[in-house]
């Protein structure tokens, strides 16, 4: 088995085979393995206003290392999908400058909490479009090439291309990293499961508001079988990660 | 219509709702998942936890229709081939029983056998809509979201099984699609008492990020104060 720092990108890109990852509940995908080339990693809501300084989840008075502590291996995550060829998608969740897109039920109750969408924040207008507050932290931006889906709410699949985008690259499985756990990360599972793609999300990879939430999270995807899909560390994807030669000695 | 809007002592705060604009969800109250001797018995499954919450939905489901309010059903399950069940939510985890295999009460999660029917208690009458749906969310592949346009519904009493899967699945796609949601604690059930709290939780969580959380006494509270020439105006579409 070889681990990707060892590999170049040349040498296995569009060819690695990913799996069985070692998970919960089961050793992931439950097809056995899956091509680099039908997997996606979506990168869920990095963005300022969720974890940067002076952002929406700031000012709400939340301490943002929760939700800024999966970075660090969502990076890594990202230099790895990158290297062996996987779809990368990024989302945001945000609204247009007109704010026509924006449900009245949710533009009440984020000011009822005194982040009111649309409202000027320290890091421009809350949760609109093109504001400084609602781009991706530069510590897991896209670079170019991949997909960006914007979506007015927590599910990334609701009112967005991102199905069409995923059938249309053949892709079958994906990965899930992201913030919050609860909300929007699981949101979007749960979408993609109905649609059925197998799921893996990243536990070191995500994080929430509250510990509680991310950890009741994470444990109600393991439950009946793996109800939603499976859970495993970033490291452990890279780990079940082999080149396609490797692949070939295995008679694949 | 010129209805008066009931209010309900909520968490995170008072739910507000419209009789006439209003809906009460029940979520897969079905004999497979709920009874004794069924598929989610068989897995192992307190089936117990999932009986505590027909009684006071009868209530519910009793008083919603005495008000005149639309009353929507849904039901998880596939059609006889399977076609529309994707190979993951089929092979996953190599289950002992899978889905289509015959279990105590038919095939298991297969539309028109017993299992997969409404438990007799919380039975659809005629004209109430039922929801086949092959997910855990009751709008991803459904007709539900046209109904609740042409029916002029913009908030949703959501109840049924099980509380951090189907329910919580379909109160988030509720809310992004900008529906009002009050779940009625009592009313819900999982087969795990820490994912009951923990969903709650979670839903009036943040300012109610996905919603509100009630138990049903508030609700019925809310519904008594209507009045019966309300009820009739509401019915009828009067006062226009």
């Amino acid at each position: 088995m070889s681990l990707h720092p060892v590999l170049s990108a040349t040498a296995i890109a569009h060819a690695a085979r990913i799996g069985p990852v070692v998970a919960d509940p089961y050793p992931w995908p439950y097809d056995g393995t899956v091509s680099a080339e039908r997997t996606a990693l979506i990168c869920i809501d990095w963005q300022v206003d969720f974890c940067g300084p002076g952002g929406y989840v700031d000012r709400m008075g939340y301490d943002i290392g929760l939700t800024r502590a999966g970075l660090p291996a969502t990076a890594r995550m990202l230099a790895h999908a990158r290297a062996v060829g996987m779809l990368v998608v990024h989302t945001r969740e945000g609204h247009t400058p007109d704010l026509s897109d924006l449900p009245a039920n949710k533009r009440w109750r984020s000011a009822q909490i005194g982040a009111e969408i649309g409202a000027a924040g320290p890091r421009g207008r809350i949760l609109v479009r093109g504001e400084p507050g609602w781009q991706i932290v530069p510590e897991v931006a896209p670079v170019p090439g991949e997909v960006l889906i914007d979506k007015p709410g927590k599910g990334a699949f609701y009112a967005t291309q991102l199905d069409l985008v995923l059938r249309t690259t053949g892709i079958t499985h994906i990965l899930l990293t992201g913030i919050t756990t609860d909300v929007c990360v699981h949101t979007t599972m749960r979408e993609a499961n109905d649609r059925g793609y197998e799921c893996l999300i990243l536990s070191d990879c995500t994080g929430a508001t509250e510990q509680g939430n991310h950890t009741a999270a994470l444990r109600m995807v393991t439950m009946q079988g793996g109800v939603f899909g499976c859970v495993a560390t970033c490291d452990a994807v890279v780990a079940a990660t082999r080149a396609a030669s490797e692949g070939d000695h295995r008679g694949d | 219509m010129a209805t008066d809007r009931m209010t309900v002592d909520a968490d995170p705060g008072t739910f507000t709702f419209d009789p006439a604009h209003t809906a009460l969800v029940i979520i897969d109250m079905q004999r497979d998942f709920v009874e004794p001797g069924g598929f989610g018995e068989t897995l192992g499954n307190d089936v117990g936890l999932l009986q505590a919450v027909i009684p006071p939905l009868q209530q519910v489901l009793a008083a919603t229709r005495a008000a005149g309010m639309t009353v929507i059903h849904t039901r998880e399950g596939h059609v006889p081939d399977l076609s529309d069940c994707p190979p993951a939510k089929l092979n996953r985890g190599n289950p002992s029983m899978r889905i289509g295999d015959l279990g105590p009460k038919g095939r298991i999660l297969v539309r028109g056998e017993y299992g997969h029917d409404i438990v007799d208690e919380l039975a659809p009458l005629p004209g109430e809509v039922v929801i086949d749906k092959p997910g855990k969310g009751s709008f991803h592949a459904t007709d539900l979201q046209e109904l609740l346009q042409i029916g002029g519904i913009t908030s949703l009493i959501v109840t049924g099984v099980t509380t951090e899967v189907c329910v919580h699945t379909t109160v988030r796609e509720a809310n992004d699609r900008g529906y009002e949601c009050l779940v009625l604690a009592d009313c819900t059930g999982s087969y795990f008492p820490e994912f009951q709290a923990a969903g709650l939780a979670m839903i009036a969580a943040q300012g109610g990020i996905f919603g509100w959380v009630a138990p049903s006494t508030q609700y019925l509270t809310a519904l008594d104060s209507l009045s019966p020439a309300a009820v009739g105006a509401v019915t009828d579409g009067e006062g226009n």
